[in-house]
């Protein structure tokens, strides 16, 4: 189709407001920008035809986010839109339904980022999306009466679903089908699902025919917990919650950025640096934690990579211990900074970062040695589960998931927060597709982590003593003013953490949604593993690092 | 020194099997063949008894401390000394749990299956000459009645696997099915070629054969072991042993993170005694067995009375090695397993066969020619 546009040929290049109005043209019933991007409202019915045009036409190859809310007079789907090529370019694309009739059409088939995006939106909200491939509940048992986030649910009313009244996975007809194949539940109880994952899978003698990811076992209304608390001191406990594998600083920071943004909260610059190093030292724990349990996926026991890794892993969680008071639940940002400035006696705590840091590269080989060259791992891991990168890219894939199939997309390089851009470090990417570039690349973050926490430790050590700010200036009781909606992503451990928070004048969010990265990575396990052996199935699923409580919230 | 096919056959005045030791010392050898029978009792129980307290008793515990050192652990050190008392414990705990059955399990091969896979391992044992005297029987077909008894828990893992109703058991049971069946075959014809170095299936005549010296390095007398005459058949060997007994990195029947525990999943209490107790004794047959043809049997430094401490440290050695194994390596895929054992082994083992038949042949032809023309 021609619009007679001047769009940019190459992706990279910005798309101005004036060429999106045009994009949109008439089609678009009014602006309703928000904070981090311009945003469109369009017909329920031209939802495709809206995001195919955005997509092939101005480059936003990125579904990052879809939020469904409830107004008092509509319903409401929030397309986030991004580059993977420039993630500062962003677009909402805002989708109304009247509240008796809330039906509006699927983007599914333009990303399959939102697939599993309308679902839970399905689900938790209430929207029906007309001609979505796979209408079901996501996270609530199939029998689950009424939509928690609709206004009008009950939440007094306690629901209790026995085991009985789920939806029996197999089938009465599946019993005496005519198929060879075999039905098997993988999880939610089983030794490789790394929490709570339930894993629908059809067989073929050893051959994985169909997967179905069964999600929601650790749902724990994180979204809503989140939207009865204040801004300014009961929210932040949360993100700990999320990905509670000692990325706790990375979560927290995703909700520091949007808060800060919202309401716009300046960080002093001291502040920003000793966040940038906590979150590197949570990045470390995080990516170690993946090492192990992909080793014991792989390796099938607990053995000596994952005893090695947690032992190293223990030392990070010593120094953020140091750093926060806390292991896991660190509770250590703040709006506009973070809770208190660095252990004293300062000198012994960046000793011993720093004897982390010189010991690390030693740690390092040793794992090379005992994963990445050994030959039985390489032919386990190598051109298995492979992802292509143009598959990643619609369902919404980041991280070292997106990074291990060569999308070279890191929101620390590509939209810069905190102090990331005045360090010296680099992006890992790599070309395999497969189970083994992942672990790689997690590998290699792990160093340029290493890298980004010595240059903290550097700037820290020499920061002049009257200029430690740790926190700017924030009101006690902050209220952004009403309906001021913003969308912010943080490179996490996983992917992109984002938070879309909309203010409703009070100081509550009006509506808060967490977009996870493990969410959008699992969903990619079907496209992964089909037609593969189950052992490969397993070691997928441990390749893309998800962590049940942030998948399910 | 004589050619090693050249071994004549054992001489029927070898030390007298343990039954009959046990006879004399009793005096029940005097009561005829009841007498006898009962002193061959005795003796399987004494034996039976030595392999279990080895494997079941010292076998978890040892196992635990190996694989803390390994990966970097204490383990269990609160219950006794060096928590040797936490086989006392594991027992009571072990023994006192609820043995659940599954609905839909095919009753009489659901209950056999462990007391088969146990079993299997321990006739094994029957025939192994420990040393010092403790030998059950020695039968002339000794090396392939161990392959052919041990080859037995198959059948067991099968019937485990097929009648626990539970798809994963399945799933184990075939692979490990699939698994023997590709690896028994190397097995045997690695072992083979050691038969035809002996010239005996005898256990005490492949022992004996084993006795001789094989070089003299600096005064050392390097035995005539198999493990050093035909180093690539024991690598052979010890790689197919550990296929067969199902360990790493050939551990796909069980691979707790792909099928829960294969075909041992829906065994509880006692059954799972039995069945892990199975797999030990399988472990430490297939270390006898290496000892016995590879490692020069009970042979080593000082009296002959010492004999089974040389037998139970070469157990252990190969036991110490499934440990370090299991701590270092990942598992292969079923496909890579199979693959390895059809394409790879099989190849390999006919290879060493063929090999090991040309060269003795070829010994003994020139051996015959020399005592022709020097008789």
């Amino acid at each position: 189709m021609s619009t007679g546009l001047d769009l940019p040929a190459d992706a990279s290049l910005e798309v101005t407001d004036d060429q999106l109005e045009a994009l949109v043209g008439d089609r678009a019933l009014a602006r309703d920008d928000h904070k981090n991007a311009p945003g469109f409202v369009i017909r329920p019915d031209d939802v495709q035809d809206v995001l195919f045009d955005l997509r092939d036409q101005a480059g936003f190859d990125y579904l990052s986010c879809v939020t469904g809310q409830q107004y008092a007079d509509r319903y409401e789907s929030v397309y986030h839109l991004k580059k993977y090529d420039d993630p500062t370019q962003e677009v909402s694309i805002v989708v109304p339904t009247s509240t008796d009739d809330p039906v509006s059409q699927t983007a599914a088939p333009v990303y399959d980022a939102a697939n599993w995006a309308e679902r839970e939106n399905f689900d938790l909200v209430g929207i029906d999306y007309e001609g979505h491939p796979d209408p079901r509940r996501i996270l609530l048992p199939e029998t689950w009466q009424g939509h928690p986030l609709s206004l009008d649910y009950n939440q007094e009313k306690p629901q209790v679903v026995t085991l009985a009244e789920h939806a029996n996975p197999l089938q009465a007809d599946q019993k005496d089908s005519e198929t060879d194949t075999m039905f098997l539940n993988i999880g939610p109880h089983h030794p490789a699902t790394h929490g709570v994952l339930h894993v629908k899978a059809v067989l073929d003698g050893e051959t994985v025919v169909d997967v179905d990811p069964d999600i929601g076992y650790l749902h724990r209304c994180e979204e809503q917990m989140c939207q009865q608390g204040t801004y300014r001191h009961q929210i932040m406990p949360y993100p700990d919650r999320w990905d509670y594998v000692s990325a706790g600083l990375l979560n927290e920071w995703a909700y520091a950025r949007a808060v800060e943004d919202l309401a716009d909260i300046e960080v002093p610059e001291y502040a920003q640096v000793i966040r940038t190093m906590g979150a590197e030292l949570c990045r470390i724990a995080a990516h170690m934690l993946a090492l192990g349990t992909f080793a014991l996926d792989v390796f099938g026991d607990f053995t000596a990579v994952f005893q090695y890794a947690f032992r190293d892993r223990e030392v990070v969680q010593d120094i953020l211990e140091d750093l926060t008071g806390q292991r896991l639940m660190f509770n250590y940002f703040r709006l506009g900074g973070v809770a208190w400035d660095l252990p004293e006696p300062r000198e012994e705590f960046f000793a011993k970062t720093r004897d982390f840091l010189d010991d690390l590269p030693q740690k390092v080989s040793e794992y090379e040695d005992l994963i990445v060259t050994n030959e039985i791992f390489q032919v386990r891991c190598v051109d298995t589960g492979i992802l292509e990168p143009e598959v990643a890219k619609s369902y919404g894939a980041t991280g070292p998931t997106a990074r291990g199939s060569g999308v070279d997309m890191d929101l620390r390089r590509d939209d810069p927060y905190g102090y990331y851009e005045h360090l010296d470090w680099d992006v890992i990417t790599e070309d395999g597709m497969d189970n083994y570039s992942r672990v790689l690349v997690r590998m290699g973050e792990v160093e340029e982590s290493a890298k980004i926490i010595e240059q903290c430790v550097d700037l820290l050590e020499d920061w002049p003593e009257d200029e430690r700010e740790i926190q700017s200036n924030v009101p006690r009781t902050l209220k952004p003013p009403a309906d001021t909606e913003v969308y912010r992503g943080v490179e996490a451990a996983k992917g992109e953490l984002g938070i879309y928070i909309r203010s409703d004048g009070t100081d509550k969010p009006g509506r808060f949604k967490i977009r996870s990265p493990c969410f959008h990575n699992l969903s990619t396990l079907p496209e992964m593993t089909e037609g593969e052996y189950i052992p490969d199935l397993i070691a997928s699923l441990g390749s893309l690092d998800i962590v049940l409580g942030e998948v399910d919230r | 020194m004589s050619g090693a096919g050249l071994l004549p056959v054992p001489l029927q005045d070898a030390e007298p099997l343990l039954p009959e030791r046990l006879g004399e010392l009793t005096g029940l050898d005097q009561l005829g063949m009841g007498g006898e029978l009962i002193a061959t009792f005795i003796a399987a129980f004494i034996v039976g008894n030595l392999m279990l307290a080895m494997t079941g008793v010292a076998g978890p515990w040892a196992k635990r401390k190996i694989t803390a050192a390994f990966t970097d652990r204490i383990a269990v050190n609160r219950v006794g000394p060096f928590g040797l008392l936490i086989i006392v414990a594991d027992a009571v705990r072990l023994l006192a749990k609820e043995l659940i059955i599954p609905e839909n399990a095919d009753r009489p091969a659901y209950d056999l299956a462990p007391i088969v896979v146990a079993s299997s391992a321990m006739l094994g044992f029957a025939v192994i000459p420990m040393g010092s005297g403790i030998h059950l029987a020695d039968p002339e077909v000794g090396l392939a009645y161990v392959f052919a008894v041990a080859g037995i828990a198959s059948v067991g893992l099968v019937m485990a696997g097929y009648a626990s109703a539970n798809k994963y058991s399945m799933l184990g049971g075939l692979r490990a099915v699939a698994q023997n069946i590709a690896y028994e075959i190397p097995l045997v014809v690695t072992g083979m070629s050691v038969v035809i170095f002996a010239g005996t299936l005898q256990m005490s005549g492949i022992v004996e054969a084993q006795a001789e010296t094989l070089i003299t390095l600096g005064g050392l007398d390097i035995p005539m072991w198999y493990a050093f005459v035909n180093p690539f058949a024991f690598v052979l060997f010890l790689a197919a042993n550990f296929a067969e007994v199902g360990r790493n990195p050939f551990d796909t029947p069980e691979a707790p993170t792909e099928i829960v525990a294969g075909y041992q999943t829906e065994y509880s209490s006692v059954y799972f005694v039995l069945i892990y107790l199975g797999e030990f004794l399988h472990i430490f047959l297939g270390g006898a067995i290496i000892a016995t043809i590879f490692l020069g049997g009970p042979a080593g430094p000082g009296p002959a009375e010492l004999g089974i401490v040389w037998f139970i440290v070469k157990i252990w050695a190969v036991f110490l090695l499934t440990q370090w194994l299991r701590s270092a390596l990942p598992r292969v895929r079923i496909d890579q397993l199979i693959e390895i054992g059809w394409k790879g082994m099989l190849v390999l083992a006919f290879a060493n066969l063929v090999l090991t038949a040309l060269i003795v042949g070829l010994l003994e032809a020139e051996l015959a020619l020399t005592m022709v023309m020097f008789p």
